[in-house]
Order: C-alpha cells, then sequence, then structure tokens
C-alpha cells in the first residue's frame, strides 16, 4: 500500500478529524489513536465498530492514554517521537498546554509533520470558538443557500463542513510527506475547517468580490452548465413507499430531443415555447409540469432505465436501503463486508479511490478504546508487562 | 520557509473538464505546474457564469477562474493524430496526467493507459468518471445533480413532505476532486519506492457516497433508513432556529449547565431544569420538544448578542449567514484569508477566497492570475518540446493548436 511505513499518532475525534485520518489509514498508514479510556464522548454516535463509527475508525489502533496524568503524556511524547505526523483537531491551546504543539515536538522529532485541524483555525480573534460541522455550515453561508422553494434554510442532511475538513486535512498531511521527504523538513499545518469549507463556496464568492452580487439560494438553477428540465420529480409510489424521485438533467439540444423521444414524443414537447434551451429555462416552471405529471406515471428505477439508455443525465434520489442495494456499486465491490470478533458481520463504505498498483482496502475493524495497547505500549516503546501494569495502577493508562 | 510550494518540480498534465479541475487546482496551489489542456476554443467552463460585470467571454467566466487559478492553459485538439501526438510527448515529461473523459475516450485517442505507461513508466495516471471506467453504469450520463442522487446525498435534504433539496456547491464534483487529489499525492508517495507509476480510477458516485456520513453507515449500522429531517441535522442536536433578526443554529452538545442556566436566568427553561435533561441521550430522544423550547427562547434576542454570549459560554452555537458577510468576517480577515488577483489584462485586481490550509513551511500562494485560453501554447511547446515559430504556426494553422 501506498502509506506502508508512515506511522500517524492521532489525537482527532467527532468526524471531521477521524475522516482525514481514516484516509490515510485505508491507503497503509498506521495510524495510532489516543483516546480517554473512563468516558467515551463519542458514544451518542452509535456503537464503535458498526456503522458511522465503524467507518471513521476502520484500520486503525487504539491506545487508552490518559493526558492528564504526567505518565500518560510522557507515553504520548515518546509515541509522537517515532511517528511521522501527529494530527489532532483541538483549538489551540489544547495540544500546548500538553507541550504537544509543533514547537515543542519539533524538539523531540526535528522532522515531524504537526497537522492540525481545528475549527476556525489557530490564529485570529475567533481561534477558541467551539463548532461542529452543522454551524460550520452555518457561519460559511452555506446553509443559508440551501432553502427550500420558499426560500426558507431548509438544512443540511449530513455534514459537508466534516468532510471537506477531513478530506483537506488529509491531502495536506500527504502534501507535507511529499515536502519531507524531498528537504528533510517537517512543518505545521494549521487547517481551519471553517477555511477549508469557505474555499469551496469559490464561484458564488467571486461573484461577490468581483460582481457585488447578493447570493440567492439556487434551488435548481443550475449550479454549473444550463439544464431545463433539471430537477427533482416525484415518481410512482413503490410499494408503499410514496418518497421516490428522480433527478433529470437536460443539457444540449440533443438531449432535449432524445429525452422527448424516449418519453414517447408527448405533444408538449413540441410547443413552441420549449424550443430551445433558453427557452425551457425561461419557461421551467410550466415545463416542471409538465415533466412532474409524466414522472408521477413512473416507477423511479425504470424512468431513470429508459432516460439513461436515451443518454440523458439522471438518476434515483436513492435512499440508504437502495444504496446498499445499488447494482454498480455491488458490481464495484465498493461495500466492505467485514467480520467482527464476534463472528458477526457488518457491511462498510468501502474505499472510494482504486489505485491499481497499491490499492487501499478495509483490513481491520474499529478498535475498541484501548484495544490495542499492548502493541502500542509494549511493541512500539518496549514497555515490559510489569511496567504496562504500574502504569495502570498509576492510572496513566487504562487498562 | 520554502521558497517555492511543497510541490514545486511537480508536471501536471490537466486534461479534465469541470467534474474534475478543483483537483488538479489543489496541487497548482501547492506548487505544481499545473498545464491544463484546453480544446482549440477553451474549456467548457469558460462559458459557465458568472461572468466579469455579467459580460460573458471566454476569459471573464468567474466559475473558469476559480477553478483555474495556478495553472496554464495550452489549447491542443486531442481528437487530431498530431494533437494526440503532442500530448505522449508532453506526458513523457510529467509525473501526472488527470483525465475526466468517459470510459475508453482517452484510449481512443490513443492516450490510453497502456500507452502513457509505457511511454512514460513513472506516470501517474488519475482518471476520474460519475461510476467509474468499468461497471455496469459506466457508460451512463451524469451531472452533479444526478451523482448526489445517485449517492444517497440529495435524499436526505430537506422536508420530508416535500422535494429534496438540491445540495449546494458542486459537492460531487468537489468530493471527486479532493479524493484524486488524495490518490494521486499517494500514487507519488508509492512511486518513491518503487519507481512505478499507477493508474487511479475515481468514481464519482463513490466519492460522493463517502461524503454522506450517515446515509449507507445508518443503514448498515441500524438497519434504518434515515429520511429527509427539515432543518434538524440528523444526529439531533442541531436545529436551525430563529431570532429577531435572523437565523441561527442550536447545538445541544456543549455544556449543558451553562445553556440550561442561561435560559432559566431568562424565564425561558421551561421543563428543561429538570435533571434528566444533563443526559444527552435525552436531548437526542427529545430532540423536537427541546429545539421547541429553544427557539422560544431565542426569539426576542438579536442574532449576535446571543452567540457572543454562547460562545464565552463554550456553547457551539453559530449564526445562519449570508455568504456576503464572509468578506466582513473578522477571523478570516485576520488569517489573511481573502488574496488580491492582478488580470493585467482587464487593469483590475478582484478579491479571490483562500487556501483550505496555511502551511507553515511551504505556503499556499498565488503564482499566477487564471489562464486566458490558451495563453502559454506557444511558451509549453517550445520550451518543452522545442518547437519552432514555423511548427507552431503549422500546428495552428492546421487547428491542432
Amino acid at each position: 500500500m501506498a502509506l506502508e511505513g508512515v506511522r500517524i499518532l492521532d489525537f482527532t475525534w467527532v468526524v471531521a478529524g477521524p475522516v482525514a485520518t481514516r484516509i490515510l489509514a485505508d491507503q497503509g498508514a498506521e495510524v495510532i489513536k489516543i483516546e480517554r479510556g473512563d468516558k467515551d464522548a463519542t458514544s451518542v454516535m452509535g456503537p464503535r465498530r458498526i456503522g458511522l463509527q465503524g467507518e471513521l475508525h476502520r484500520n486503525k489502533r487504539s491506545a487508552a492514554i490518559n493526558m492528564a496524568n504526567p505518565r500518560g503524556l510522557e507515553l504520548a511524547r515518546r509515541l509522537a517521537a517515532i511517528s511521522d505526523l501527529v494530527m489532532d483537531n483541538f483549538s489551540a491551546r489544547v495540544m500546548r498546554m500538553w507541550a504537544m504543539d509543533y514547537a515543542s515536538l519539533a524538539k523531540i522529532k526535528p522532522d515531524i509533520i504537526c497537522i492540525s485541524m481545528s475549527g476556525l483555525g489557530h490564529t485570529g480573534p475567533r481561534c477558541n470558538y467551539v463548532s461542529y460541522g452543522p454551524t460550520l455550515q452555518a457561519l460559511a453561508g452555506f446553509t443559508r443557500l440551501m432553502a427550500d422553494a420558499r426560500g426558507e434554510p431548509a438544512g443540511y442532511g449530513y455534514s459537508y463542513a466534516d468532510m471537506a475538513g477531513g478530506y483537506s486535512g488529509a491531502l495536506a498531511a500527504l502534501i507535507a510527506l511529499w515536502h519531507r521527504k524531498r528537504t528533510g523538513r517537517g512543518q505545521f499545518v494549521d487547517l481551519s475547517q471553517f477555511e477549508a469549507l469557505v474555499s469551496l463556496a469559490g464561484p458564488a464568492l467571486l461573484d461577490i468580490s468581483v460582481n457585488g452580487r447578493t447570493q440567492e439560494p439556487p434551488g435548481w438553477r443550475s449550479q454549473e452548465a444550463p439544464a431545463a428540465p433539471h430537477g427533482a420529480y416525484r415518481c410512482r409510489p413503490w410499494g408503499d413507499d410514496d418518497d421516490r424521485w428522480i433527478v433529470i438533467a437536460v443539457r444540449s439540444q440533443p438531449e432535449w430531443e432524445r429525452f422527448a423521444g424516449a418519453i414517447g414524443d408527448p405533444p408538449w414537447t413540441t410547443d413552441p415555447k420549449f424550443r430551445t434551451l433558453y427557452l425551457r429555462m425561461r419557461n421551467r416552471e410550466e415545463l416542471d409540469a409538465h415533466v412532474a405529471r409524466w414522472a408521477a406515471t413512473q416507477a423511479a428505477e425504470a424512468a431513470m432505465e429508459l432516460l439513461r439508455n436515451a443518454g440523458i443525465a439522471a438518476g434515483v434520489a436513492l435512499n440508504g436501503a437502495d444504496l446498499a442495494a445499488d447494482p454498480h456499486l455491488a458490481e464495484r465491490g465498493f461495500f466492505a463486508q467485514v467480520k467482527l470478533p464476534d463472528n458477526s458481520s457488518t457491511r462498510l463504505t468501502g474505499v472510494p479511490m482504486r489505485l491499481s498498483a497499491t490499492p487501499g482496502s478495509v483490513r481491520t475493524v474499529a478498535p475498541e478504546v484501548g484495544e490495542d495497547n499492548d502493541y502500542i505500549l509494549g511493541e512500539l516503546l518496549g514497555l515490559g508487562r510489569a511496567e504496562r501494569a504500574e502504569l495502570i495502577a498509576e492510572g496513566a493508562v487504562w487498562g | 520557509m520554502s521558497e517555492r510550494g511543497a510541490l514545486a518540480g511537480l508536471r501536471v498534465l490537466d486534461l479534465t473538464d469541470l467534474k474534475g479541475h478543483l483537483c488538479a487546482r489543489l496541487l497548482a496551489d501547492m506548487g505544481a505546474d499545473v498545464i491544463k489542456i484546453e480544446p482549440p476554443g477553451g474549456d467548457p467552463a469558460r462559458r459557465v457564469g458568472p461572468f466579469v460585470d455579467d459580460q460573458p467571454h471566454r476569459d471573464r467566466s468567474l466559475f473558469f477562474w476559480f477553478y483555474n487559478l495556478n495553472k496554464r492553459s495550452l489549447t491542443l485538439d486531442l481528437g487530431h493524430p498530431e494533437g494526440a501526438a503532442i500530448l505522449r510527448r508532453l506526458a513523457e515529461g510529467a509525473d501526472v496526467v488527470i483525465e475526466s473523459f468517459r470510459p475508453g475516450d482517452l484510449a481512443r485517442m490513443g492516450l490510453g493507459w497502456n500507452v502513457l505507461h509505457e511511454l512514460n513508466p513513472a506516470l501517474v495516471l488519475c482518471s476520474i468518471a460519475p461510476f467509474g471506467q468499468n461497471g455496469p453504469y459506466s457508460g451512463y450520463e451524469a451531472d452533479d445533480s444526478v451523482l448526489t442522487a445517485l449517492a444517497g446525498m440529495l435524499y436526505v435534504n430537506g422536508f420530508p413532505d416535500t422535494a429534496p433539496v438540491r445540495p449546494l456547491g458542486l459537492q460531487s464534483y468537489h468530493s471527486a476532486s479532493y479524493y484524486a487529489a488524495i490518490a494521486t499525492m499517494c500514487a507519488l508517495l508509492a512511486r518513491d519506492s518503487s519507481g512505478e507509476g499507477q493508474w487511479i480510477d475515481l468514481s464519482m458516485q463513490e466519492a460522493t457516497a463517502s461524503a454522506v456520513e450517515h446515509v449507507a453507515a445508518g443503514f448498515f449500522g441500524t438497519g434504518e433508513i434515515e429520511r429527509r429531517r427539515g432543518t434538524l441535522h440528523w444526529s439531533r442536536f442541531f436545529r436551525i432556529g430563529r431570532c429577531r433578526d435572523g437565523y441561527l443554529m442550536h447545538c445541544t452538545l456543549g455544556d449543558w449547565t451553562s445553556l440550561v442556566e442561561w435560559v432559566n436566568g431568562d424565564g425561558k427553561a421551561q421543563d428543561l431544569t429538570t435533571p434528566e435533561w444533563e443526559d444527552v441521550a435525552k436531548r437526542r430522544q427529545d430532540a423536537e420538544h427541546l429545539f421547541d423550547v429553544l427557539d422560544e427562547w431565542v426569539k426576542d434576542y438579536s442574532r449576535d448578542e446571543l452567540l457572543e454570549r454562547a460562545q464565552l459560554l463554550r456553547l457551539p452555537y453559530a449564526s445562519v449567514r449570508n455568504p456576503e458577510d464572509l468578506f466582513n468576517d473578522e477571523q478570516l480577515l485576520a488569517r489573511g484569508y481573502f488574496h488580491e488577483v492582478e488580470h493585467p489584462e482587464l487593469g483590475r485586481t478582484f478579491r479571490y477566497p483562500g487556501s483550505p490550509y496555511l502551511f507553515t513551511g511551504s505556503q499556499w500562494r498565488v503564482t499566477r492570475r487564471p489562464p486566458l485560453v490558451g495563453e502559454h501554447t506557444g511558451e509549453v511547446l517550445s520550451a518543452e518540446l522545442g518547437m519552432s515559430a514555423q511548427e507552431l504556426a503549422a500546428l495552428a494553422a492546421g487547428g491542432v493548436v
């Protein structure tokens, strides 16, 4: 695997940080989570080995080290000294308080790379703001622009900010590793999850700064090349499920002609007010009403099949069960089936990038907190059984 | 601090359309020399708005600008045998080729993995496609909105009784581009030990499905189908509330005692003072009632007043802001987030959003404004391939460049 031999000391928690280290662990990095063993602050996110937590922590190791204990802290510093990267998503003061910040660690490991993925960055007047993915989305203007047809903010069902933070954290780690391989030098990366998110609003921000335009929720108006029809249309119920929708995007004249043909050339498709893309965009409400009436008579999957085969961009709004059964993802083996220690098995979202020579993989299920204490303290730090027992007795390690 | 970026010395050929523009931009920002290969006449993204002063023109697309900052531009007709031949010569001296053609198209142009790998065994080829390079859907059309539907991302946005609300901001393209950049860096690091490049198959559907944390994972973990919940976040710890002058984001994951004392001090706590609410599981369980009480509490506050006080108490509240507010955000300004980029041909300087991260030892920076169509065609072909002025003129006359 691409990152074999790379060791990461991982202080991250909740979602954004663990996404970053999960991506690196999938590609072979040895990721050592340092966690507290007295209370699991993330247990509200569900059981550890399955579902979201199972996906966030797979392929990682866990040591339950008490950072409030001086000997616990010493263990963490010794681990940092044999690691390539140290990653955290605390606000600025936490790692400094532990003397685990870049300046302190560079003294014991001169080429260490430290990546801190705090909410709002390590400098500036709001560096100590507390935040989560959904609150960062609100601050960054994304939530306001995701409005429903009435213009009310309709929220996000998920935490895009955590993904933006996680992806940029993983990419930053790899770029810093590349740089170190060429220069021999480590460095500190100050990643603000807020800025990582804001940086993805690019064209809208330029429209503000260049044209001075106030941004309105785009709804189904295109955010890329224009299209009409373009929207989510409710389909015929499937059994007792009446929440079936198909998304259709018709982007060009040839696509419009193929679309009309595929749905049987109903008379409205030859109405002069829908003749060109420009006209279809201008009369989109009326056009949408026609398409919606057509879609309401169709089963979503069948409509998708019909349109796709005519070369139209179309897709069912898949729910979790649909996704798990998606034939294309199944054919590509996207979801991983893993065995749990009690011999039951579960499925996890797979590795979404396929490298032909060094493919990543789901190798181990998420460890329970402290599950790898013996490996990490024994094999990596060379502590004997008696010393480990003493550390537990002293409260430096949770056994 | 390095004078040059962390990726200085890397040569990247960017053959992508708007699905993959961000991928090469992420590498260009960190110092890689990214040459954007555009069809004669310019990349289709140059026709996407908004435009400077709302005047559509291929060198005035803000959409193109954002995704192509720090790149050079070479126009080349890859469908023309001579164009493909030039690309092969450029690939011999490149580290990375990134493309987002329909699966099979690259090979049809004589630029497939086998050809490129034989020419330059150290080359990394990163292929971004809606459904990946193989499998039953690999030939189908898709755009960003269709991909968010097929990744389970769309279904969970909005209110239960009405249409799903489209995710903002090309999230499928962005997720795919980030994963593609990450995969490319992994392949480059692997090359350090093997000496060999490799081929990356990046499915946008898979990348997008990976960007929704609870849809597939929720189904696998609990057997339950996650549905739209209006403004209530799936974790049930966040919901949008309305105060006197705008919206805010409630969060019930902060210190409960501080929050409830404050609410109670305002005489608005109703039943929240009972000890059972100290349990985070209870707050999740009865989130609807909890947020109804908190909505009543915040409605007479001004947004800023409430937020400043909440953050002083370390309660993770946030305002639901308009993107315009970002340009006055004291945190972004203090950190030097925005960058002024000069566009000499327009005689103007524009303010661009900045970097997702601050590297203290090898900075992110703006080295060049987005390229005009084919701005560097002559420069690249003469400097890299040693072509003469006559050869260039012949290629231009033949419509190759």
